[in-house]
């Protein structure tokens, strides 16, 4: 008995400071956002919004903003539709390389995205495609797209294939049945992938650093470059901005769930 | 409750020797077999008998290896599932959890585009059909067992298919559900007249419901018949045990003679037999219900076959009493009887078990060597 209060107290002191260490970069940067210094100090000594001022003002980091956003858009469409079509073939799937195919389509999470990004240089400086829009999406999706294959695909094998089966037998074309009936009921599934994928090219630093340039930059590489050129605190607030809107779309995706979860149960 | 859907004659099935293969096990074995216009056809069998991968077939979920469906005269054995125009129900509903019961049993119709005023009443018509009117804007989840299967069968029979499958239907519900949607299943097929498969391993379901049943036994049809034909005369060995509870006696058959090779008593048969081949051994089936019960002083028809024994026990099943009677050789008889007839059965009571000839039927001994030694010891019990 004395022992499992123990146990139960070592493991609540453990979880307490994993969580801890899991948010302490939150303390740190939100009160140096609203810092008044023009460094990068903490804790803060005087308070302002003078940061936040400076980011809306500054035309680099909105146009940043802009095309990082622009690209997650566009990787979160693609991606979510590979990366569905990806989870049909590697669960559905039946031919003889279909373990290879589930490897290659998981490697980009695998592969050290340094050597990602470099490869990627190499090749696009040939092609063209280096601080272009295009360019950054083609990484960002092929990094993304493992995050929207792993939701989809567990989604994929809990779900009742018989579904599919009645499906047909009451007229609808494997097509129509895919699209009425099991892409509805996967759907809580792919949206989570979409959320994934768009926080994954969102949040990109490491590939972005190589495709970067003057003539087009995203809002993580601006912030690196921020930090390692000139202590600016503008990027403490950009990164409380980051946060809230990172955590705005969580929890609207887990509204978005009870909701459903609640329609289907209880309606 | 007077259904609305159109009454049609049904359509035929014509399954053509299709077999079907996994991996070196047949499931289902040159198996050709006709379901008539507007009948109800079940397809009895036990786990892994071929019967539920037939059903698929049929549905077109599965590809036979070889031989033909049709359905109607038309050969649909290369026609994909959803240009089959057949209704089927799953044992586990398999309703589409995202939407209502009305956009369930709508669903099948949307799919044919059939215009809106003309589902909007269809649907109403199919779901008073099942009782189900009220609950149209539920969702599956919502709903128990035995509603989810009516709305399933609502779903089914709302295109009006040519034929309805079911598989297992009942299967996952439990007893008394069990026994109210047979009915249910009944009158539907008699309001709708269309022609009904069902699959089933229950043997008392398979009787309740059927106009035919196809005994089905590693993948091939060792009977079909009416739910009389089956019971009263089993062709085999197997059928007279899957199908209700039956006392057997393995030996040889001669003409109107059988010798039971435990005891050696000879038995008189009815004339005739059922014309099955006796070569490889025999077996001689008396149902319960046939063998009666007299003190052993009392006088006997002459045409009785009688075998005297001891009451071992005695089961009140509520409208008569199950007796068993344990025989000098170690076996025991089972019986039913009133609970209103002359003798009071009581354990240990010497009796004369006694039946018509008439009663005996002959069969081929065909569940192998290895069962047949010990017949009686365990077969006489078989309703599992």
């Amino acid at each position: 008995m004395r022992s499992r209060i123990l146990v139960r107290a070592a493991l609540a002191a453990l979880a307490t400071l994993t969580g801890i260490y899991l948010i302490a970069p939150v303390f740190f940067v939100v009160p140096t956002a609203f810092n008044d210094s023009p460094f990068l100090a903490f804790p803060p000594e005087t308070w302002s919004l003078r940061w936040f001022g400076a980011y809306f003002a500054d035309a680099t980091w909105i146009a940043s903003t802009l095309n990082s956003i622009k690209i997650g858009l566009l990787v979160t469409v693609l991606s979510s539709v590979l990366g569905t079509l990806a989870a049909l073939a590697m669960v559905r799937g039946r031919y003889p390389v279909r373990a290879a195919v589930g490897g290659l389509v998981l490697a980009p999470i695998l592969v050290p995205y340094v050597i990602v990004g470099l490869a990627v240089y190499a090749a696009f400086l040939r092609l063209g495609l280096t601080q272009t829009t295009l360019g950054f999406v083609l990484v960002h999706t092929a990094l993304a797209v493992p995050f929207v294959v792993i939701n989809v695909s567990s989604a994929l094998y809990s779900y009742d294939r018989r579904l599919d089966l009645a499906a047909m037998n009451l007229g609808a074309s494997p097509l129509t049945a895919f699209a009425r009936v099991t892409l509805p009921i996967i759907a809580p599934s792919v949206a989570a992938g979409a959320l994934f994928a768009f926080i994954t090219s969102f949040d990109e630093v490491v590939t972005s650093i190589f495709l970067a340039g003057p003539d087009m930059t995203t809002l993580p590489v601006q912030m690196w470059s921020g930090v390692r050129v000139q202590i600016d605190p503008t990027v403490a607030a950009v990164s409380t901005l980051l946060l809230l809107i990172t955590l705005s779309l969580f929890a609207c995706a887990g509204l978005a769930r009870a909701l459903r979860n609640r329609r289907l149960n209880r309606g | 409750m007077q259904s609305q859907l159109s009454r049609d004659a049904g359509t035929s099935i014509d399954i053509r020797n299709v077999v079907k293969r996994y991996k070196g096990q047949t499931a289902v074995d040159d198996v050709t077999l006709s379901v008539e216009a507007g009948e109800f056809l079940t397809l009895l069998g036990a786990s892994g008998s071929g019967k539920s991968t037939l059903l698929n077939i049929v549905a077109g979920f599965i590809t036979a290896d070889a031989g033909r469906i049709e359905v109607g005269g038309r050969d649909l054995t290369t026609v994909p599932p959803h240009r089959r125009d057949l209704g089927m129900v799953f044992q586990h509903y398999a309703l589409f959890p995202h939407m209502t019961v009305w956009q369930n049993v709508a669903f099948p119709l949307k799919r044919r585009r059939v215009a809106k005023a003309q589902i909007a009443s269809r649907v109403r018509q199919a779901l008073e059909v099942v009782e189900l009117g009220h609950l149209a804007e539920r969702r599956p989840a919502q709903l128990s067992g035995g509603q989810q299967q009516r709305v399933a069968l609502a779903r089914a029979i709302v295109f009006e298919p040519q034929a309805l499958l079911m598989d297992e239907p009942l299967g996952a519900l439990d007893k008394r559900l069990r026994e109210q949607l047979q009915l249910e299943i009944k009158r539907l097929h008699h309001e709708l007249g269309t022609t009904f498969v069902f699959v089933t391993h229950d043997q008392e379901e398979a009787l309740a419901m059927s106009d035919r049943i196809a005994l089905l036994r590693d993948g091939r049809v060792v009977q079909i018949g009416s739910p009389q034909d089956l019971y009263d005369r089993p062709a085999s060995r197997y059928a007279a045990e899957f199908l209700g509870e039956s006392n057997l006696f393995t030996g040889r058959c001669d003409g109107r003679t059988f010798v039971d090779e435990r005891s050696g008593a000879a038995f008189t048969v009815a004339a005739g037999g059922n014309g099955v081949e006796l070569r490889n051994g025999s077996a001689l089936v008396v149902r319960p219900e046939h063998v009666m019960l007299a003190a052993d002083d009392a006088p006997l028809p002459a045409d009785h076959n009688t075998l005297d024994g001891l009451i071992r026990d005695v089961t009140y099943l509520g409208s008569g009493l199950r007796v068993e009677v344990a025989l000098p050789d170690g076996r025991h008889l089972v019986t039913r009887t009133g609970t209103r007839s002359g003798l009071r059965p009581q354990p240990g009571l010497p009796v004369v078990a006694h039946w018509h000839a008439e009663h005996a039927v002959v069969v081929a001994d065909d569940t192998g060597a290895a069962v047949s030694a010990t017949v009686s010891e365990t077969a006489s019990t078989v309703a599992a």
